[in-house]
């Protein structure tokens, strides 16, 4: 199965975060972030490891990820590949806290006026360059109504 | 004792009173320093100024300027001063060698920033916790404590 931007996916196909905010939210213009770009990426591996990718589309994508600037070009270079594929491997904690922002729909200095903290840490958050403290991980979590070992834990995984 | 003023208000203002003592100074010294001390004045309020309209702005440095920083942007402060007191050891050092080598007079300025700042070190460390690790907890199982880098002999 794949979704082609601009198209309605098929029901039950499962997108990757970069799709869904291109899909959901028509804002495929957003810049990536590291965690998006590194999301996008273990896509890729899993495809390759998987076969469906040879080794030169595979480091051509690879090279696509890297340099892609926005949401839209994120999603275009794993829209024919199906994201269950990464099931095993769930998202990391500033996917994570992106994922549960974008799903209830609030924007960076919103989460951060609720939270206490500057949109900037927010955006340090959700990109991997800063790592919370404990108190900031709790009110995190309890805002998400999710335990900070889901929300933060490498075994993590991201509930509804 | 700042909590009554305005978190915007507040680096200004230090910036304000700081450079009005050191004018004042300059002005105290006599003879035709008062020229000097009044273009520090207006040069101090010019920067206290500057310093609460960029305390306004929506990022990193606005935040610490105003006063509102979160934990990541503190830790930010935080790195940045020790970055700056390891670049003032690192010249104190070089300061008070070279002064030692031509056997010039200012050498000893040097070596007071080194010892203050090695003072201030220690100070932070004692008053921070390393003196006050405790008594391990398993002191009284009739265990014994060993490293982890101890093979095991079993």
């Amino acid at each position: 199965m794949m979704w082609t931007p601009g198209t309605r996916p098929d029901p039950g196909q499962l997108l990757t975060v970069p799709e869904i905010v291109v899909l959901e939210e028509g804002r495929g213009h957003l810049r990536a972030s590291h965690a998006d770009r590194e999301q996008a990426i273990d896509v890729l591996k899993a495809a390759f490891a998987q076969g469906r990718l040879a080794r030169d589309e595979f480091e051509a994508r690879v090279g696509q990820a890297f340099a892609a600037q926005t949401h839209a070009e994120l999603a275009v270079v794993t829209a024919d590949l199906p994201a269950r594929m990464t099931a095993g491997q769930p998202p990391r904690a500033p996917a994570r806290i992106r994922e549960q922002r974008t799903r209830r729909e609030m924007s960076q200095g919103e989460l951060a006026a609720v939270l206490g903290v500057s949109r900037q840490t927010v955006i340090s958050i959700e990109s991997g360059q800063y790592l919370p403290s404990l108190p900031l991980a709790f009110t995190i979590a309890r805002f998400f109504g999710l335990t900070v070992d889901k929300m933060f834990g490498p075994g993590g995984e991201a509930g509804p | 004792m700042t909590a009554f003023i305005r978190p915007r208000l507040r680096k200004p203002l230090r910036i304000a009173l700081a450079g009005t003592v050191f004018a004042a100074a300059w002005a105290f010294r006599g003879g035709g320093a008062w020229q000097l001390s009044v273009a520090m004045e207006v040069t101090v309020l010019v920067g206290a100024v500057t310093t609460y309209v960029r305390a306004g702005e929506d990022n990193d440095e606005g935040a610490l300027t105003g006063s509102r920083a979160d934990e990541r942007q503190k830790l930010l402060s935080l790195r940045s001063r020790a970055l700056g007191w390891n670049f003032a050891m690192v010249a104190a050092f070089i300061g008070v060698t070279a002064g030692v080598a031509v056997k010039a007079a200012w050498w000893w300025p040097f070596l007071v920033i080194l010892a203050v700042t090695g003072f201030a070190y220690l100070l932070g460390l004692s008053n921070y916790g390393v003196a006050e690790e405790g008594t391990a907890d398993d002191v009284d199982t009739g265990h014994q404590t060993r490293s982890r880098s101890t093979p095991d002999r079993a």
